[in-house]
């Protein structure tokens, strides 16, 4: 059948950063409450609920299922995501596969992780060969360090450039209410004198370790213009992976093989041929500021090589041509059930004028990313304008 | 236009299922399935544009637990989502793929290797992390309260659950045949369960070869379509006083029913799929099927309509993440030879939280 035109039309996150005072459900149910109220709608409005969180991160397994009411599931049909970094991503792809199928017409995604109630780098070792990798590559700082003295190697991109990342970020995140960590007078220098977790990665180079959740929902054609003044319509998505382990997909970061096969497909189906130029902002998912010059390259905001040059051009800071994670991005918030979809819904916010202090003025198409698991990549382009032909990749 | 979906099952596949397959890896028993699904459909992994995947981290004691099948699957350069709950829950979202024209050759694979893991420990992982868990309690234990509720209720006994196990075993290509008396006189283990009313852990993997209807008459196999999903979740076991019944299970079959519009008496295979005995009483009785003798006579296939479980179902060998899909190949199976319409039922969460429903149809 002919696709469903399909649009997010409202957003909520919860305040995100280290939180006693909730629960997991009541983190949730903040994103939820904050998302369906935006719009006046309850949970007596959706068809369909999508999960997404890892469950080993916390260690409750089928955490869906415990917390069926909090996520508004009751008597629906609750779907469960779960692929590693990208689960935020792959649930808000979710929600879209849903609607734009005909087999929904409003779907909420949830995303949420409460990492203070466990130990994230623990499940995330378990990632790696038992044998070779777990014991050298522990976690993720360990990978991203792996990975960014390899960009190192050969793009020439220097420390320094690292850190203009890492300080656009925190700087940003003060300009969005939900972000966790907020940095306004943190300079290069702060960052390269941080403490060296695993050489090249500082402390400040490096994502912090969240709680918090994000809720979208994702509305078909007949009803989005009920819901939103300006629905974010998506207009391509694509998810690629890679190898399973890392020594089998050489130069990984420098040359992030899924990520350029995910946005090769969306940009062929949103009509994208210059990226540099045809996104107003791009929210990528950098767990290290190494990895957001590494995704400058691979997205085709920048020859291979140039992601170094890039942030030093200045186009990607909020107020450049083509800002980069207005929002703080990764590096100042990360839950990671959620982290990707928070990325998807502040590229929606972003098309729907709604970002608040961190609003790009006159935003049309964004470029949503998520990163997660062995180098998997899903993308989400979303646009203001509806889309002239449905078309969607796999 | 038939009602329903045009989305076809165009390949069938399942590794060899035992206690334990200590021969092979995840990723190895994975593939027993998925070669044979690709031989079936007459294709092979570079032709497919996706896959969706069921399985769940904490049996594989692994984050992201698709990661040992992502490449067999066509992962790599290639899309794949795994859906953590029984594959008739991610079958949907398969077709959702499908019919929003994202991919139109999809590979749908269920694994689990059950022996790897401690069950009590994965289990226990379930319960409130607040209030519950210090109790030690496990998915045996609530069982065993919905036993009670479901026995006291006055419809059906302990000896219609050791019957309805008796049956799974006689028609289980992999386990050994048990009387109901067997089932009986095994050990208890929480009142009043016996060791024998729950499915025993096994290894075992299942994959589907799904097409839309395009690529399902190029490639000749329009055999067995898919003709509706369905799900519905209930509340967590412990905010469930009606823990004996199952309206969400009732729920998603007459809405899977509805969009196919059929009735239930025109059905020609039923698969009820539970960890536990009286579970699958407590879903046919939902489903309609009847109650005390009558119920368990159309398990042990002397009913009036055709047999329920004709393929032993869970309690005849099969795994949590898997079970919906092994009935779906053995549906599917048995549809290819004879035609007709089949209704698999399958449950995710403690207690049989979330219902999911598939049909099936065929012409013979």
């Amino acid at each position: 059948m002919t696709p469903v035109r399909s649009a997010i039309v409202a957003t909520g996150q919860s305040d995100h950063g280290r939180r006693f005072d909730a629960s997991m459900g009541e983190l949730a149910r903040e994103a939820i409450d904050r998302c369906l109220g935006s719009r006046g709608l309850t949970f007596d409005d959706i068809d369909a609920v999508v999960a997404g969180n890892m469950e080993m991160f916390e260690g409750i397994y089928l955490v869906d299922q415990y917390l069926v009411g909090a996520l508004g599931a009751l008597g629906k049909p609750l779907y469960k995501m779960n692929t590693g970094g990208t689960v935020g991503a792959s649930t808000a792809l979710a929600c879209y596969h849903l609607v734009a199928s005909g087999r929904h017409k409003r779907v909420l995604g949830v995303g949420f992780q409460k990492q203070t109630e466990g130990s994230a780098q623990s499940a995330i070792t378990t990632v790696g060969d038992p044998v070779w990798e777990r014991a050298v590559m522990a976690g993720a700082i360990g990978n991203f360090a792996t990975m960014a003295s390899t960009y190192i190697a050969e793009s020439g991109v220097t420390p320094e450039q690292a850190a203009k990342v890492a300080v656009k970020a925190r700087r940003n995140a003060c300009l969005n209410p939900h972000a966790h960590l907020k940095l306004p007078n943190i300079t290069v220098e702060e960052v390269l004198e941080s403490e060296m977790l695993a050489y090249p990665i500082h402390r400040l180079d490096f994502c912090p370790s969240s709680d918090g959740a994000c809720a979208i929902v994702m509305a078909a054609e007949s009803i989005a213009a009920d819901h939103a003044e300006h629905p974010a319509w998506v207009h391509a998505v694509a998810t690629s992976h890679d190898q399973q382990y890392m020594g089998d997909s050489p130069k990984r970061l420098a040359v992030m093989r899924s990520l350029q096969a995910a946005t090769k497909k969306a940009y062929k189906l949103a009509g994208v041929t210059d990226p540099r130029h045809d996104f107003d902002v791009a929210e990528l998912y950098e767990p290290a500021s190494y990895a957001e010059l590494a995704w400058y390259e691979n997205v085709g905001f920048c020859p291979m090589g140039g992601g170094g040059d890039l942030i030093d051009s200045g186009v990607t800071l909020i107020d450049g041509d083509l800002p980069v994670n207005p929002s703080g991005g990764v590096l100042s918030t990360n839950p990671v059930g959620a982290t990707a979809m928070i990325r998807v819904a502040e590229a929606a916010d972003q098309v729907m004028g709604e970002a608040g202090e961190h609003q790009i003025p006159g935003v049309r198409r964004a470029l949503a990313t998520g990163y997660g698991g062995n180098a998997w990549s899903d993308v989400m382009i979303l646009s203001r304008e509806l889309p002239a032909t449905p078309e969607v990749s796999a | 236009m038939a009602l329903g979906t045009d989305t076809w099952i165009i390949g069938l596949g399942e590794a060899r299922t035992a206690a334990r397959r200590d021969d092979v890896s995840i990723t190895e028993l994975a593939w027993e399935a998925v070669e044979p699904a690709l031989e079936d459909a007459g294709t092979s992994l570079p032709e497919i544009e996706g896959a969706v995947t069921a399985s769940q981290d904490f049996w594989d004691g692994r984050t992201i637990s698709s990661m040992s099948v992502n490449e067999l699957v066509g992962g790599v350069f290639g899309s794949e989502a795994k859906v953590a709950s029984d594959a008739c829950l991610g079958l949907g979202y398969a077709l959702a793929r499908i019919e929003d024209e994202d991919q139109h050759l999809n590979l749908f694979l269920a694994h689990a290797k059950e022996s790897q893991g401690d069950i009590h420990t994965i289990e226990l992982a379930a319960f409130d992390p607040y209030f519950q868990r210090a109790l030690g309690p496990d998915d045996t234990v609530v069982a065993a309260f919905q036993a009670q509720l479901l026995y006291g209720e006055g419809l059906f006994e302990p000896s219609h659950s050791a019957r309805v196990v008796a049956a799974a075993r006689a028609r289980s290509s992999t386990l050994e045949q048990l009387s109901a008396q067997d089932v009986l006189e095994s050990p208890a283990t929480a009142d009043p369960l016996r060791q024998l009313d729950r499915a025993p852990l096994v290894d075992c993997a299942s994959a589907l070869v799904l097409a839309d209807g395009d690529n399902a008459r190029r490639l000749g196999r329009t055999g067995v379509r898919i003709v509706a999903a369905a799900s519905r979740t209930a509340a967590y076991w412990s905010q469930r006083p009606e823990l004996h019944t199952a309206p969400e299970a009732r729920a998603a079959a007459e809405e899977a029913l509805s969009i196919a519009g059929w009735e239930l008496s025109e059905l020609d295979a039923i698969e009820i799929n539970a960890p536990y005995a009286h579970q699958h009483l407590i879903i046919g009785h939902a489903l309609g099927l009847g109650s005390g003798d009558a119920l368990v006579e159309r398990f042990e296939g002397d009913g009036n309509g055709p047999a329920v479980n004709a393929s032993g179902g869970w309690l005849g060998g099969s795994a949590g993440s898997v079970a919906g899909l092994h009935a779906v190949v053995s549906v599917a199976q048995r549809l290819r030879q004879s035609g007709g319409r089949g209704l698999v039922h399958a449950t995710t969460g403690i207690g049989c939280q979330s219902h999911h429903i598939v049909l099936l149809e065929a012409t013979a």
